[in-house]
């Protein structure tokens, strides 16, 4: 039944009751796609994950389109943008930041790294070494860094979208541990353009022009309101109960190497309630979870004969199959 | 094993209260150490919890068991293999039970051993005041189980304890039904139980002294209720027990080949019964309940016709119950008060009457022959003797000087006080002096009248020792020279007659009797008692016999496929109790009313093909339906609205609202259904 909803998934999600937040996300949508075309449903995703507050994990081919992403969604939210290009040399330092001696003021002068920007984009960032990754999940995690005994703290909102090449394509990466994947609230796959959308781009003249043509329709404010009012949306009984049902089930089963942690748990609700609020509604319905899930918990779960933590997508969709709304 | 798991804190307060509660009735049977060390045991466990104390090591459980372990083998010794002794030993190691109480699995045994204790001490007492006392520490310990299971953060005392409640109120109809009609099985072995093994009521001796010990308790002795008649009067309740035919100068003795040694001595005693009587065959019949004695007789109003099984009647027409008495038991006896026994004496029956010793009391063998030469007939020197008694200034106390060796002539004439013994042997003595057969007979004189259920109550106090002389012509002769003493005594009671004496009911101070003087606290006690009597007689002497009869008062004649089929009812009737409680705890069915109308919109769906699939959202679900048939789609959309209003905006709606809200849930249903006939139709 999920293949069918698989495919529904390109379509704008359950209903939308139109409210401010459903309008802003709309509007946002819109700009976004502008840049990426025909992406609606990962842009909303993607949306939801920074309106949640939590950081996002792209990963697909290179030439997908994931730093364009990353860009419109600066551009669109108003956020202060800075790319941090991932290599193997890369050391801690060259991101967060370091501290030079002025001749002039004979003073060590603190030059602040590129990680000190509302929107971070670590592109390929499995391509370094765990200590420079690991730098930046601290600060991710903390939402501060500590630099020479101080502790400076970051912008806020602060995010952080980090794309990789898919583990099994790259030769020479340093693929995230389980422990770094889970600080990433939400997984994405872009894929492949549909027709309509590839006809489209093949049209346009360059790339620069479509990111250009993107333009700011929310402000910092807006994104923390909805971080704000994402809190208060209310979760009635019988879905915890559902939630707790799914939870229980990676947990219980056999096919699940592991089960979901508490924070993806919380994870899941902290997405569903988001995306409740984005669809215009202050409660959430089994369909927000449902959504949702698939980004949320992909990259958390593994089968028992998983090697290289690819079969994430399939169990999500086993798991949606297997437990039912009403108990 | 989980060394981590901590005993919730509420479920190990229930559960010391539960051990502390069934403990205490114990704790009057048994060894004061047991509970001293008992109390030991529940405190140390309070203080593991609090982190004080630490659990047993090896070495002290080692300890532990060896210390049982001797106490058990002293414990044998010294009260022998018997309830007291187990019992000991059970609670023993039901306490020590407690200090190491780890983990769910030992609260679980400590629980059961707690049901375990609680019918021990239903072997010592089934008074009314027990039962109601085990029931409520039953629920308490069903409280226990309770608070076990409960999350270890919930400390909700009441509700935990009106749930427990619940659960015994809902065991208890299937309980009476179980108690009325579950087979009586006989035990295959059976302790032998000493219950009130202090007081045995009247035994078949008789020395100075032994019924005044009986005037000092309280206790009960037995129960009357009389069918049908009125009670006879205060003065003709003599309650026969045994006869007492043998002398030593200071004992009577009941002579044991008296009683039926054998079966052919049986038969014989049959065949002469109705020949050794005379009735004028208007007998009154009434049901004794008797306290248990540990001995074999029982008493009724002379002469008794057993009417129960299991009581037989000796040469003597003493009342024997087959086997000691050591729980209440229950008999019917038919008497006739107007009788003449044994108009010819049988001459070893004579001579064994006569028996006395050859030294002796010779002051007394003197003043008999004289007083018996100053009368023309036996009957005229019997009554003499009652004169002698009345004119002079004997005493009727509990407590009458010693006597020396030559008892009868140091009463008759110089100390002159006495209980009833004293006036019975002596009487007995001075008849036999002069050759009339006589004998004593002990038992209890008087009752108490209850009103409340129109029965009567005997007390040990109400012991008793009269005479038996037989006269020529008329056979044995009931004489009672303690009425000529203390007339009231016969008359009234014990009570009028010992009012002002200190030694009456010293053993029970506050004993019921003696706050009887207050009416309303004497009307209590009779009501109480009422209660015990009414408990006693339906609930435990239902036994084989009584469950036998309200069978038959139910179906008729009993024949064995009745039984077989009422047990095959019963036992139906069980199986579908547990089935439905099975049933109704299957998850599904639970569903709140919201949930179960949205089930129902599926159901009805999936009579054209579209069931809602496993996983699905109802909003997924609607638009699946709507794509699939469009004429669906507007009431679809309304049922879908309102459920997911209902089932996932938790806003406080009062109960008014929610009513509202489920009817036009319902009103929905119905307009899909009339949607879906014809579609249904279409499919078909």
């Amino acid at each position: 039944m999920f293949s069918l909803n698989l495919n529904k998934q390109a379509e704008i999600p359950a209903d939308i009751v139109e409210s401010d937040f459903s309008l802003q996300v709309g509007a946002a949508v819109t700009e976004v796609s502008k840049a990426l075309l025909g992406k609606e449903h990962q842009i909303r995703l993607a949306l939801c994950c920074l309106f949640a507050g939590g950081h996002l994990l792209i990963e697909d081919l290179p030439g997908m389109g994931k730093t364009t992403l990353s860009y419109a969604l600066a551009k669109a939210l108003g956020l202060g943008y800075n790319r941090i290009q991932f290599t193997s040399d890369l050391l801690p330092a060259d991101i967060l930041g370091i501290s030079i001696f002025d001749q002039n003021t004979h003073e060590f002068l603190f030059h602040p790294g590129p990680i000190f920007s509302q929107l971070v984009l670590a592109d390929e960032i499995n391509r370094t070494t765990p200590k420079t990754q690991s730098a930046l999940l601290e600060a991710m995690e903390e939402r501060q860094v500590t630099i020479e005994g101080e502790t400076r703290v970051l912008p806020e909102p602060f995010f952080v979208i980090a794309t990789q090449n898919p583990v099994t394509l790259a030769a020479g990466t340093y693929p995230l541990p389980e422990s770094q994947l889970d600080r990433f609230l939400m997984r994405l796959h872009l894929g492949y353009p549909d027709q309509r959308a590839e006809r489209e781009l093949l049209e346009m003249n360059t790339e620069r022009d479509k990111i250009a043509s993107v333009k700011q329709c929310l402000s910092t404010a807006d994104v923390l309101n909805f971080r704000k009012h994402s809190a208060r949306v209310n979760a009635s009984d019988s879905l915890l109960d559902y939630v707790q049902r799914l939870i229980a089930y990676t947990r219980g089963t056999d096919e699940f190497h592991f089960g979901l942690s508490p924070r993806g748990s919380l994870a899941v609700m902290r997405a569903a309630k988001t995306w409740a609020l984005m669809c215009g509604r202050n409660h959430v319905i089994p369909e927000d979870v449902q959504t949702i899930l698939p980004a949320v918990a992909e990259h958390r779960l593994r089968a028992n004969s998983d090697e290289d933590g690819h079969t994430g997508a399939s169990l999500v969709q086993r798991l949606l199959n297997a437990v039912d709304i009403i108990e | 094993m989980d060394i981590s798991y901590q005993i919730p804190r509420a479920a190990l307060g229930w559960m010391l209260i539960s051990v502390l509660l069934v403990i205490i009735p114990l704790s009057v049977r048994m060894p004061v150490w047991v509970s001293v060390i008992a109390i030991v045991c529940i405190v140390w466990r309070a203080l593991i919890f609090t982190g004080n104390l630490n659990f047993p090591g090896r070495l002290m459980r080692i300890a532990v068991v060896v210390f049982t372990l001797i106490i058990s083998v002293s414990q044998i010794r010294n009260l022998g293999v018997g309830l007291d002794s187990a019992a000991s030993l059970l609670a023993l190691g039901f306490v020590f039970k407690l200090i190491e109480m780890r983990q769910k699995r030992d609260i679980y045994v400590v629980i059961s051993l707690c049901f375990v204790m609680l019918m021990v001490a239903f072997l010592y007492s089934q008074s009314v005041l027990m039962t109601l006392y085990i029931a409520a520490v039953v629920t308490i310990i069903t409280g226990a189980m309770i608070a076990l299971n409960r999350s270890p953060l919930i400390v909700d005392t009441t509700g935990t304890l009106a749930m427990a409640g619940k659960i015994f109120l809902q065991a208890v109809p299937l309980t009476v039904v179980l108690f009325m009609v579950f087979p009586r099985i006989a035990p295959l072995w059976a302790v032998p139980i000493q219950s009130n093994s202090g007081t045995t009521g009247v035994t078949d001796e008789m020395s100075p002294g032994d019924i005044s010990q009986l005037g000092r308790s309280g206790d009960l002795a037995f129960r009357v209720q009389f069918e049908n008649t009125l009670p006879p009067l205060h003065r003709d309740l003599y309650w026969r027990g045994l006869v007492l035919d043998a002398f030593d100068g200071e004992t009577w003795r009941r002579t044991r080949s008296s009683s039926l040694s054998s079966a052919s001595a049986l038969t014989n005693f049959r065949w002469n019964w109705e020949e050794r009587i005379r009735t004028d065959g208007s007998g009154i019949y009434y049901n004794v309940i008797l306290e248990p004695t540990q001995q074999p007789w029982i008493y009724g109003l002379h002469l008794a016709q057993p009417q129960s099984r299991n009581v037989f009647q000796s040469r003597n027409f003493e009342l024997f119950n087959d086997g000691l008495i050591t729980q209440r038991l229950s008999y019917d006896l038919l008497s006739f008060a107007n009788n003449q026994t044994d108009l010819i004496l049988r001459d070893n029956v004579r001579s064994r009457n006569l028996g006395l010793p050859t030294t002796g009391n010779i002051q007394s063998r003197e003043f008999a022959r004289q007083l018996r030469a100053s009368v023309d007939s036996d009957r005229d020197y019997a009554f003499a003797v009652l004169a002698h008694f009345q004119r002079n200034q004997f005493f009727y106390t509990l407590n009458p000087a010693l006597l020396g060796e030559n008892r009868i002539d140091d009463f008759l004439f110089s100390t002159l006080e006495g209980f009833c013994e004293h006036y019975a042997s002596t009487f007995a003595f001075l008849m036999r002096t002069v050759g009339i057969p006589s004998r004593v007979i002990v038992g209890y004189q008087g009752a108490e009248y209850n009103r409340f259920e129109n029965y009567m109550m005997v007390y040990q106090y109400n012991a008793h020792a009269w005479n038996e002389v037989w006269l020529e012509g008329e056979g044995w002769v009931r004489f009672d020279p303690t009425a000529a003493v203390s007339p009231e005594r016969i008359e009234i009671g014990v009570e009028a007659a010992l009012r002002d004496d200190p030694a009456f009911l010293e053993k029970s101070l506050f004993s019921a009797m003696r706050l009887g003087r207050f009416s309303w606290l004497n009307t209590m006690r009779l009501r109480l008692d009422a209660i015990e009597y009414e408990w006693n007689r339906r609930v435990v002497s239902y036994d084989e016999e009584a469950q036998f009869e309200l069978f038959e008062r139910l179906f008729g004649e009993i024949t064995e496929q009745k039984v077989l089929l009422l047990l095959l009812g019963l036992a139906g009737i069980v199986i579908l109790g547990v089935a439905l409680t099975v049933i109704r705890i299957e998850p599904g069915s639970r569903h709140d009313p919201v949930t179960k109308l949205y089930l129902r919109v599926s159901r009805e769906l999936e009579k054209i093909g579209l069931a809602r699939l496993r996983g699905e959202g109802p909003l997924n679900y609607r638009d699946r339906v709507a794509a699939a048939k469009p004429e669906l789609a507007g009431v679809m959309g309304e049922l879908t609205a309102l459920y997911v209003e209902l089932n996932y905006r938790s806003k406080r709606r009062t109960e008014a609202q929610m009513k509202q809200q489920l009817k036009a849930f319902r009103r929905l249903l119905g307009r899909l259904r009339l949607n879906l006939s014809p579609l249904a139709r279409l499919q078909q």
